[in-house]
């Protein structure tokens, strides 16, 4: 193991004081004020827009064209990095400054083997040419990667997102740096390699004493990793403390409003309170005087024309806001619900559809290794109007496959399917009836939606080829925008000119047009910014309200589905190893693969 | 590390083996393609060899002669048993057999194409790469421009504007014909560079690179302008790419980045390209020979075109596709060696 | 379905050209001073009308046959505006019919399809155009048509890579789910996607189109003796290069700033296509 570097006296890797960014029509960072001493996690938390990944930018002189630093001071264990030359910041990067970027496999050469690439970081440490290949075995063993051999021999597409991302972490871990950058750094892995890799980090970094400014939408992330958190909102800094400080007794209605508004996957049922609206974005940003929050903040006074400067608290956090601090944001409140009514565990009709022995394999490999494997076996459930069901399991495990065989996409090895009391074949006439009541909506909601089509022509897509008066059919375009929270000025918009949160509405109110009976929603809120997820599973729950829709809910977060479905059903390989009703599952589950996602889903890291 | 190289190779190996299973098939079709499309010409080889006012016996005699009476699929089959074995059938011009014509041809028009796909590739590497690290420079525009007239002239005018220029005009550079007519090189190789390098003449040696010098560059014109724009636009894309961002924020100089990971993976669509074009210069050569005057398999087909000299037109075109399908597999291998991405099945 | 596209410069100059030419074309009867195939013995070889010798009957001289080069010049444009166009059509035609049904069907269908254009692809195309031309005959229809059956396989391929990206994407399939049939996809979500693509072949087709014309035009194997065309007065005018530069220079110049013409217009239109389809923020604006 490489020898942890003495330090003196512990000083201030990262000081920044008053840092603002200008594009040339707004102020897309305001007043960033913190320092971050040796040896300890800083989060820096924010939604989507909040100009995050703007501050690691500006680290790493890497600012898009248009945006320049107007004020401020940055400084790095006492050189002013905004000043220096450009040789000598080149100098600190990758040597005592690391990154540790998104996309892992992308940020990897793909022409260039593990070995190849760790020969040129070694290079650049200026480290002699014959320890290189112990120090890369050492790097990749202090990031638990097995054979680390043959890892170096392999390329970036041969590995996996997780060790790709542990390849990087080995990477920048290995300069023994005095700041390490992570920006968004797990968040295209899944679950549980999330919390593995950043248990992974959190244990580097306690054994070296490097300083970590780890960047992330997640707050449940940010607070299970971070020592301290930095609340960003509109590029301004909201809140600045300590973990417990802020997450017991959080100062900033927005803070108050991020926390409010994650599902709880322990204690009572309660309806979720999202922020109406969403975050503005930069060309909205010079019309906003004062308080950036104000226009969503519950109780907004006059004092917050002006915009409110950062204070010191009592007990150490700092705080920008200028009235109402202890009381809470304006909520969009949905009636009053009862845990049971929402959860639809009143009332039973006879199920709808039925599925029995459901099973499916592919043949995969070339010629002569051509071989089936099995995606499915052994499938049985069935589902009654109005039910929500959540689909849970670790990743491979058969939950896209499933979704797929129910819509049609693709057809069953053995087993059968009863829609409505007759049985579902391949033939034409089966597709028609299962078209009319079972819809799907993908995960990646841009790509699901053709880029040239406007959000009326794409709200209606299914009545593309049926004979309906253009009348008609608009007016269905507005009862479904209605339905589902679109303002009717987006019609005319193309998809790439909507929020994440405006197509993932969309995608849902294409599969209303018909007035399906069952709704496969596969990831359908993972990738959206808390306060809109909220906005999201509130309506789901109002569409069943109103129009009686079953819902097969896959997602890889538990609290989501602790929210939505009144039963859940865990899928392991292909098989489901556990089914019922979701509380009882969640709160005394008894196969170990739930409880391992259980586990997960609290942050529990086995040791294994 | 030596484990996984060895898998990678034979993975690459087996990967090879597809284009090479393929490349005798496609050979057969084409030339059955080229043997149907002859016959169904209103041509009559037969016609051609007798005085206008034969006789029918006489011209049924020849067309049995000639074997044109035969169904078209023995014919076919006849031909294809025949050239495997290198006999591509008697020439109707000069009465002798194609393969010797075709084989006295075929050096000459591999120099032209070993010359001028080397200096095509030198010339379009050198200005890609030169346009991309002076990008943000006037000389990116200035490159721009000439490069946009190289590619709107054909390769056979470029040979006219050459000969104009170079040859009539300024004088410098001979442009008709291999070598000047003074010397004479025993032909061992039928290559005239090998061959007089073999001779020990070095003054045959000048004059026939110098007169070699104009055609290659002709050629050379077809490639080196769209090849500068691939790898242009290529090393564009890879210095967009992610891994050219993480690999700034590794503190890599630009030069680094440019050479050592830009570029290695900017060759791959410049590959690729060159397998497109190779086709186009492989054709090109015909046109390219006919004006320079140079005895390769081009003069031999236009020659055979004109004179609807069959058994020669369809040997030729065999040769040509052979040509043009050789180079299309070296292509996929060499993309395959090059992409480890491609290795894995 | 309106999307605001940017056109550069070069897309204005570019089709500002090719109008200028049809027009040419068009009215070549009108514009011309003499019809293109009357020879006037009596002034064979006469310079171009500013240098000595030259009179401003015949603007840009006259060759060995005493033909007005000026006219030739004018007609030969509706050759090159014929083949450019229908060449381009008829290749874009066949090539995106085939090319999309390769990408989207894949199977057996695709593994034919691609063998045809591999075996196709085995020849030079010189080579195949000149064979189809001796086949044929020469003549403006069958120019046209040797080039479409030339040149449809480079569409063929373009097209059917640019398919198979599209139909992975999602939105294919969720056409599938609210209704659509194999035919309405490809029509409504594929063959848009394929089209800012396919114009930005077409334009370079042109191109291609008019080099290969002047290529067969060079050996004699074009429209024919009687009719006018550029690579023809270069076949003809190269013998007396020298001495009578008017011959050979004025179709030279006239074939390379056509060619130009298409490959600036491919070029903006693919600019323009980028912009549109705004896929990555930093990409180098058109200069």
């Amino acid at each position: 193991m490489i020898a942890a570097k003495a330090h003196g006296a512990p000083g201030r890797v990262l000081e920044i004081r008053g840092l603002s960014v200008d594009t040339e029509h707004a102020q897309v960072l305001q007043g960033i004020d913190f320092s971050l001493e040796q040896g300890r996690i800083l989060g820096i938390v924010g939604e989507s827009g909040a100009g995050k990944s703007l501050l690691s930018k500006v680290l790493g002189r890497a600012l898009p064209e248009g945006f320049r630093v107007s004020a401020g001071s940055l400084s790095f264990a006492g050189q002013d990095l905004l000043v220096c030359p450009a040789s000598a910041h080149r100098d600190l990067l990758g040597k005592r400054i690391c990154f540790v970027p998104q996309d892992a496999q992308q940020a990897l050469n793909p022409v260039l083997s593990i070995s190849q690439q760790f020969n040129e970081h070694f290079e650049r440490l200026g480290l002699a040419p014959g320890s290189w290949s112990a120090m890369a075995q050492d790097a990749l063993r202090s990031v638990q990667l097995a054979q680390p051999e043959r890892v170096l021999g392999q390329y970036p597409h041969q590995l996996s997102g997780g060790m790709c991302q542990r390849v990087l972490l080995a990477m920048a871990f290995a300069s023994q740096p005095d700041l390490i950058v992570c920006d968004e750094a797990t968040t295209a892995l899944d679950p549980a390699t999330q919390l593995k890799i950043v248990s992974l980090l959190r244990d580097l970094q306690r054994d070296r004493g490097t300083a970590v400014l780890f960047i992330t939408h997640d707050l449940d992330l940010a607070a299970h990793l971070c020592d301290q958190l930095l609340v960003l909102y509109a590029g301004t800094m909201v809140e600045f403390g300590s973990t417990e400080q802020i997450l017991s007794a959080p100062g900033h209605p927005y803070t108050r409003a991020l926390l409010n508004a994650r599902p709880a996957l322990t204690g009572d049922w309660q309806a979720l309170q999202p922020l109406c609206g969403q975050m503005p974005s930069m060309e909205s940003l010079p019309s906003l005087e004062g308080c950036r929050f104000a226009p969503r903040c519950g109780q907004a006074g006059p004092t917050c024309q002006q915009p409110p400067s950062l204070q010191q608290q009592a007990d150490g956090r700092w705080l920008r806001c200028c009235g109402g601090q202890w009381a809470n944001a304006v909520t969009a409140s949905p009636a009053s619900m009862d845990a049971r009514y929402a959860l639809g565990l009143l009332g039973s009709a006879p199920p709808f559809l039925r599925v029995e022995n459901l099973g499916q394999s592919d043949r995969v490999g070339r010629w002569p290794n051509r071989r089936l494997e099995p995606r499915l076996q052994g499938i049985d459930f069935s589902i009654a109007p109005g039910e929500f069901i959540g689909l849970v399991g670790p990743s491979g495990s058969g939950k896209s496959s499933l979704a797929r065989i129910l819509m049609g996409l693709k057809a069953p090895d053995t087993g059968r399917l009863w829609l409505n009391g007759e049985p579902l074949g391949v033939d034409r006439a089966s597709w028609e009836r299962r078209r009319q009541a079972v819809q799907l909506t993908f995960q990646n909601s841009s790509t699901t939606l053709n880029p040239r089509r406007t959000l009326s022509e794409l709200l209606t897509q299914s009545l593309d080829h049926q004979a309906v008066l253009r009348s008609e059919r608009k007016a269905r375009a507005e009862a479904l925008a209605q339905a589902v929270g679109l303002p009717l000025e987006l019609f005319s918009r193309l998809p790439a000119q909507l929020s994440g949160g405006q197509r993932q509405r969309l995608n849902i109110g294409r599969a209303l047009c018909n007035l399906p009976q069952l709704l496969i929603a596969d990831e359908i809120v993972s990738g959206l910014d808390v306060s809109v997820q909220a906005q999201i599973l509130n309506l789901l729950l109002a569409l069943r309200r109103e129009h009686k829709i079953a819902l097969l809910l896959i997602s890889h977060d538990l609290g989501v589905v602790r929210y939505l479905c009144g039963r859940v059903m865990v899928m392991d390989q292909g098989r489901i190893v556990e089914s019922g009703d979701t509380a009882k599952v969640f709160s005394a589950p008894r196969h170990p693969v739930t409880r391992q996602l259980l586990r997960a889903a609290r942050y529990e890291v086995e040791h294994a | 590390m030596q484990i996984s190289r060895y898998r990678g190779t034979v993975d690459g190996l087996s990967r090879s083996l597809i284009p090479l299973a393929r490349l005798p098939v496609i050979l057969i079709t084409v030339a059955a393609l080229v043997f149907v499309l002859l016959r169904v010409l209103p041509l009559d080889p037969a016609a051609m060899l007798l005085s206008p006012n034969a006789t029918h016996e006489q011209s049924t005699q020849m067309r049995q002669a000639l074997g044109l009476d035969r169904p078209i699929f023995v014919q076919l089959w006849l031909w294809i048993r025949d050239a495997s074995r290198g006999d591509l059938g008697q020439s109707l011009q000069f009465d002798d057999s194609v393969s010797s014509h075709i084989l006295h041809a075929l050096p000459v028009t591999l120099q032209l194409v070993g010359c001028g796909l080397l200096l095509g590739i030198v010339l379009g590497v050198a200005s890609g790469v030169l346009a991309f690290h002076g990008r943000n420079t006037p000389l990116r525009g200035a490159l721009d421009l000439l490069n946009g007239l190289a590619l709107a002239i054909p390769e056979y005018l470029w040979g006219i504007v050459l000969i104009l220029v170079f040859g009539i005009t300024l004088k410098m550079l001979p442009f008709y014909g291999q070598i000047d007519p003074r010397f004479q090189v025993p032909s061992r190789t039928g290559l005239l560079l090998f061959d007089s390098v073999l001779a020990g003449d070095g003054a045959a040696l000048g004059s026939a690179a110098a007169h070699l010098l104009l055609p290659a560059t002709a050629l050379a014109m077809s490639i080196a302008p769209p090849l500068m724009r691939v790898l242009y636009s290529s090393l564009d894309q890879a210095f967009d790419q992610e891994y050219v961002h993480y690999g700034r924020l590794r503190g890599l100089s630009e030069r680094r980045l440019l050479v050592h990971h830009a570029l290695r993976n900017a060759w791959l669509p410049v590959v690729t390209l060159m397998g497109v074009q190779g086709g186009l210069l492989i054709g090109g050569t015909l046109l390219v020979e006919s004006i320079f005057g140079l005895p390769g398999l081009g003069n031999l087909m236009i020659d055979a075109i004109s004179s609807q000299d069959l058994p020669m037109i369809q040997g030729v075109a065999l040769v040509y596709a052979l040509a043009v399908l050789i180079s299309n597999t070296c292509v996929e291998l060499a993309l395959v060696h090059l992409d480890p991405r491609l290795r894995s099945l | 379905m309106s999307v605001a596209v940017a056109f550069g410069w070069r897309v204005k100059w570019a089709s500002g050209y090719w109008l200028m030419l049809t027009l040419i074309a068009l009215f070549a009867p009108v514009l011309a001073p003499h019809s293109p195939q009357m020879q006037d013995l009596a002034h064979t070889l006469q310079p171009v009308a500013w240098l000595p010798g030259g009179n401003w009957h015949f603007p840009l001289g006259t060759d060995v046959l005493g033909r007005c080069q000026f006219s030739r010049l004018l007609f030969g444009s509706r050759v090159v505006v014929l083949v450019a166009f229908l060449a381009a059509l008829g290749s874009a035609v066949i090539g995106t019919t085939l090319g999309l049904l390769a990408g989207y069907f894949k199977g057996w269908i695709e593994r034919s399809i691609m063998f045809v254009v591999d075996v196709w692809m085995a020849f030079p195309a010189v080579v195949l155009a000149m064979l189809l031309i001796v086949a044929l005959g020469p003549s403006l229809g069958n120019v046209v048509l040797a080039i479409i059956l030339v040149d449809w396989t480079r569409f063929c391929r373009v097209i059917r890579s640019d398919t198979l990206q599209l139909a992975n994407q999602p939105y294919v399939l969720a056409a599938r789910i609210a209704g659509a049939s194999q035919l309405s996809v490809l029509c409504r979500e594929l063959l848009p996607g394929v089209l800012p693509t396919l114009i930005v072949l077409c334009s370079l087709q042109m191109g291609s189109a008019i080099v290969a014309e002047s290529i067969l035009a060079f050996v004699g194997m074009s429209v024919g003796p009687a009719e006018a065309s550029w690579g023809a007065m270069i076949a003809q005018g190269l013998g007396y290069a020298f001495s009578a530069p008017w011959l050979v220079l004025p179709p030279i110049i006239a074939t390379v700033s056509a060619i130009l013409a298409s490959i600036m217009l491919g070029t903006g239109l693919r600019y323009a296509a980028r912009t549109t389809s705004s896929r990555r923020v930093s990409r180098e604006p058109e200069r």
